[in-house]
């Protein structure tokens, strides 16, 4: 889920950027840092603006300046059970992988409709009821999450394929 | 899902079990009391301060928690029960097996692995420990699905009647190099080597490792009728590429080979989802059985638990020098038939093949270690490419191949045997190419695949029809190894190989590769030469060796080349032996008269080409004699060096040598560097000056000569040299004398030394024993046994006086310690005054 997110964060700038459009400098590096990173909860997907540029304060010893921002962002938290769009990109035996945005995730064979069976003959190997449902890499698929893992700046997910209307998507 | 939970090994047996708080059909859940039990434990009281204590009995009750979710279905263990050790406890209905785990969760329930359940022995990350997909190690699965992925696997294969083969890249079906002159020589057409580079395909990578060799261009070429083979042989086998190179590497090379993904598809594995850097293994991919796994790759050393699913091929060599441009991170290969696949030693590449076995070595040691090792060989990787895109070997290769071309062409005229080098047989109109497109070896392969894949599905249909069975069992899949191992052992059966200079002498000739490889085509391996013995593999680069001389004798023998058994190894077939054959001229063999006369091998030196190495090896001991006088320094050492080498070659007749080929160094390599060239020049003007005393040595020598050329010399030139021995031993004197007398002029004092070489030298050859015993009763003032080479008994006096100049020169040493001791016992000035006394005395 989608969520507008008001965020602090510290940046330093190098003494030789201090001047009169210092703060749009601030602005851009924190841009630069921080967004399309994963927190560990939340992807940060974008900045929306800063609202609030405290003035910048030395560190001793290094001559960097720092500034506390203070900003909004869109930021996107997957939740267990969310359903997401995603694109295929390595089939196997044992499931296939899809990424929906930065999110990897890992449709096992257990979550996949009985239909649809896996080919390893196909070039490339697909997973298929031989009609209309062919997953290979590139399909777009709707899948449920039904697991989340997270560690610092990265996540990842089970998904499933198991349910009305999650599948393959018609272009 | 039915499983059964033990009580573990964590309890404090005897346990007596109290109550069970669960009934079957309960739903349990991780970490929640099921039962009770009680342990009697002792406990000690009173007062530890003073002493009096005591040990009391104590009963504890204690809950036991589960270690998993599920459905209770039973109890193991009744009430009021007592038991001993670890038992099974009860049995549970698992919602999930967690069979396949992704990145720490389960694939099938969501449910994160990584979790810590105190109760549970083992971390649900354990059930599922199998990493058996190509591209990706973060999968995992269990046992249980392991067998079922794979019985689905060769359920499929053998209803399409296939079966699997792993293919390797690196020389087995392409050889890669990154030098950049093969891009200048692709876009060249005057260039020899034009044709064959024309199909040469490249790519760039961008993953590799920083610095220059970051963003350079890879060429692949592909081993001569790869596209006709691959399509054909995938037919009867599903492709697998196994590579010891990057992912992104095997991804572009698989897209070189295989552009529309028809043959591999994804099944691709690299070094980065191998998870062993040294060793390749198809229980990386076939956890459970490989009952249907055929391997092709040109080393079998990295595949050291699957030798019998293995074919090996003979190395692709294309871009010669090169070697597998992926190789650094696998120990040095030790099947290198010499001569037939050995690296041409380009003096630009020898840096890379010494950097190699370094990276081998500590491989090696840290072979349990992951992490550094991985670092250490990036470097060493990437050491070893720069030094590739820096060198550029092909480059000097092609040059030197001009060179020699230009003297062939010169030579042309004057009809000499040495212009056919190897490369050559015609008069070369133009300049030759260094590369050349010339492998069969994948036609010989697909004929052994082809009848292998035959072979096994005709062992299938037996099996099949005496089952009586329609359904696939995978207990009857016939097992591929022992198949292929009886269709090896046919191809050499009879044959009884002896071989000779190819194996380093420490390790048995059956456990060597070679041997192996001969073993398994049902060859028997003969350690001595005997009338039994078929074929004698020499080292065209050592002929002088015990085994051929014996085998010399017996004329059912086929002397053969290394070649030989390479092509013998990829035909699978007792190839003819007529092109092969090594051809020894017994004539110039200085081993067989039993003396060796370095008079009468430098005269050799331009007719054989071969033996070049032979001679190059014994000049030392020559030249040095005559720059003595001059470089003193340099020479000492290298003296040192000549002994060595003169007491390699006389040993070399019951002894091999080490593997020289492989880049170690050897004793002679300092040797190699030297300046031949000023130093013959020195040598030309001392001849050029020598009086008639030395001519009427070089009669004697063209004498010795031919009495060699005769047809049974052996006899005869012991005698000759038996005389000449005497004579020498006559003359001499006279010698030294003569040049003594005349020490002033240069040359004579060379002519002396000259004629003591040859003494020596012709004695030695006789015997060990004797040449103990003459050079101790040469009664020099040097007799000294630790100091038999002949160039030190050169010039007496001068040797005299190095002598005492050493002795003095050790005198004063003394001196001067017993003056630094004085100077410790006494007072600081004294010290100083005895110091300024000893540098008045050196002065």
């Amino acid at each position: 889920m989608f969520f507008l997110h008001n965020l602090e964060r510290r940046v330093t700038l190098h003494p030789s950027y201090f001047g009169r459009n210092m703060h749009d400098l601030v602005t851009t590096k924190l841009v630069k840092d921080v967004e399309g990173t994963c927190s560990g909860d939340y992807y940060i997907i974008a900045i929306m603006d800063t609202f609030d540029l405290s003035e910048g304060r030395i560190l001793p010893g290094s001559g960097l300046a720092e500034f506390t921002v203070r900003y909004r962002a869109v930021v996107w938290r997957p939740f267990k059970g969310e359903v997401v769009d995603a694109i295929v990109y390595t089939v196997n035996s044992h499931g296939f992988f899809a990424q929906a945005g930065p999110l990897r995730l890992f449709v096992s064979s257990h979550l996949i409709p009985d239909e649809i069976k896996y080919d390893a003959n196909a070039t490339p190997p697909q997973f298929t009821n031989n009609a209309d449902m062919v997953i290979e890499p590139g399909t777009h698929v709707r899948c449920r999450i039904i697991g989340l893992r997270t560690e610092v700046g990265e996540m990842w997910a089970i998904g499933s394929i198991n349910g009305d209307f999650l599948g393959c998507l018609q272009a | 899902m039915s499983k059964t939970i033990r009580l573990g090994n964590r309890l404090r047996y005897p346990i007596t079990i109290v109550k069970l708080l669960k009934r079957p059909g309960d739903v349990v859940k991780a970490q929640e009391p099921l039962m009770q039990y009680s342990f009697k434990w002792m406990k000690t009281v009173g007062d530890s301060v003073r002493g009096e204590t005591w040990e009391e009995e104590q009963t504890s009750i204690v809950n036991w928690d589960s270690p998993s979710d599920g459905d209770l279905k039973e109890w193991l263990v009744r009430e009021g029960q007592r038991i001993d050790k670890d038992a099974p406890c009860f049995v549970v209905k698992e919602a999930c097996s967690h069979d396949i785990q992704f990145q720490g969760l389960c694939a099938i329930c969501g449910k994160d692995m990584t979790e810590v359940n105190w109760a549970a022995e083992e971390r649900d990350t354990a059930r599922a420990p199998i990493s058996m997909t190509h591209d990706l190690t973060n999968l995992t699965v269990s046992a249980d699905q392991a067998l079922r992925t794979e019985s689905d696997l060769q359920r499929r294969l053998l209803q399409s009647r296939k079966l699997s083969l792993v293919v390797d890249l690196d020389q087995t079906i392409v050889h890669a190099c990154i030098d950049p002159t093969v891009g200048e020589w692709q876009k060249d057409p005057t260039n020899p080597n034009y044709e064959s580079v024309k199909n040469v395909k490249a790519f760039q990578l961008d993953d590799g490792p920083l610095g220059i060799t970051r963003s350079c261009w890879y060429y692949i070429k592909m081993r001569p009728g790869l596209e006709g083979f691959l399509k054909r042989i995938a037919e009867l086998y599903e492709l697998h590429v196994y590579t010891m190179g990057t992912r992104a590497y095997a991804q572009s090379v698989a897209r070189i080979v295989d552009p529309d993904q028809k043959l591999f598809g994804n099944r691709v594995i690299s070094r980065d989802e191998n998870g062993n850097m040294l060793a390749k293994s198809l229980q990386r991919l076939f956890p459970v059985s490989t009952n249907m796994v055929v391997i092709i790759d040109d080393r079998s050393d990295v595949w050291p638990r699957n030798r019998h699913n293995l074919i090996k091929v003979l190395p692709y060599d294309f871009f010669k020098g090169i070697g597998d441009i992926n190789s650094s991170f696998l120990p040095k290969r030790k099947d290198i038939l010499p001569g037939a696949t050995a690296e041409p030693v380009v003096n630009g590449n020898g840096g890379s093949a010494k950097a190699k076995p370094a990276a081998s070595e500590k491989a090696l040691d840290e072979l349990s270690e992951d992490t550094p090792v991985t670092q250490a060989q990036l470097e060493e990787q990437e050491r070893t490419l720069e030094k590739q895109m820096k060198d550029r070997p092909l480059q000097l290769l092609q040059e030197q191949q001009d060179k020699e071309d230009e003297e062939a062409a010169e030579r042309a005229t004057l009809q000499s045997e040495d212009g056919d080098d190897t490369r050559s047989s015609s008069p070369p109109p133009q300049r030759h190419q260094v590369l050349r497109d010339d492998d069969t070896e994948l036609a010989y392969l697909e004929r052994h695949l082809t009848q292998l894949h035959k072979a096994y599905f005709a062992e299938y249909d037996r099996q099949q029809s005496h089952n009586g069975a329609a359904t696939v069992d995978a207990r009857a899949i016939p097992d591929i190894g022992p198949l292929l191992d009886t269709l090896k052992s046919k191809a050499l059966r009879g044959l009884k190989v002896a071989l000779t200079g190819i194996i380093p002498n420490e390790i048995p000739a059956e456990r060597s590769e070679i041997g192996q490889q001969l073993i398994s085509f049902g060859a028997i391996i003969l350690n001595r030469v005997s009338p039994n013995v078929t074929h004698l593999v020499v080292n065209p680069q050592r002929l002088l060796t015990e085994k051929l001389k014996r085998a010399l004798r017996i004329p059912s023998i086929k002397i053969v080349s290394p070649e030989w058994l390479a092509a013998c190894f990829s035909q699978w077939a007792i190839v003819d032996e007529t092109p092969y054959l090594v051809h020894v001229d017994v004539s110039n063999w200085p081993g067989r008269g039993a003396a060796r006369d370095s008079d009468a091998e430098e005269t050799d030196d331009t007719t054989k080409g071969k033996r070049r190495d032979k001679v190059l090896r014994l000049k030392p001991s020559l030249k040095l004699v005559s720059a003595s006088g001059e470089t003193q320094e340099l020479d000492d050492d290298s003296d040192d060096e000549g002994d060595s080498d003169d007491q390699d070659d006389e040993e070399e007749l019951a002894l091999m040598p080490d593997d020289l080929e492989d880049g170690q160094m050897s004793p002679v390599d300092g040797l190699k560097t030297f300046n031949w060239g000023s130093a013959d020049a020195e040598l030309d003007e001392f001849l050029a000056g020598e009086s008639d005393d030395d001519e009427e040595d070089e009669g004697e020598t063209q004498d010795t000569d031919g009495v060699t050329d005769a047809d049974e010399p052996t006899p005869s030139r012991k005698r000759k040299f038996e005389g000449e021995e005497g004579d020498t031993e006559g003359e001499g004197g006279t010698d030294s004398e003569r040049g003594s007398q005349s020490e002033s002029s240069a040359p004579r004092p060379r002519s002396g030394q000259a004629k003591k070489l040859r003494r020596t030298q012709s004695v030695r050859g006789t015997s060990s024993l004797r040449n103990q015993y003459v050079s101790d009763a040469d009664g020099d003032g040097d007799g000294d046994s630790s100091l038999p080479t002949p160039q030190v008994t050169g010039d007496e006096e001068d040797v005299k006086q190095d002598v005492d100049l050493k002795d003095f020169d050790e005198a004063e040493l003394e001196a001067e310690l017993e003056a630094e001791l004085m100077a410790e016992f006494e007072a600081a000035p004294d010290a100083v005054e005895v110091g300024g006394e000893r540098e008045q005395e050196k002065g």
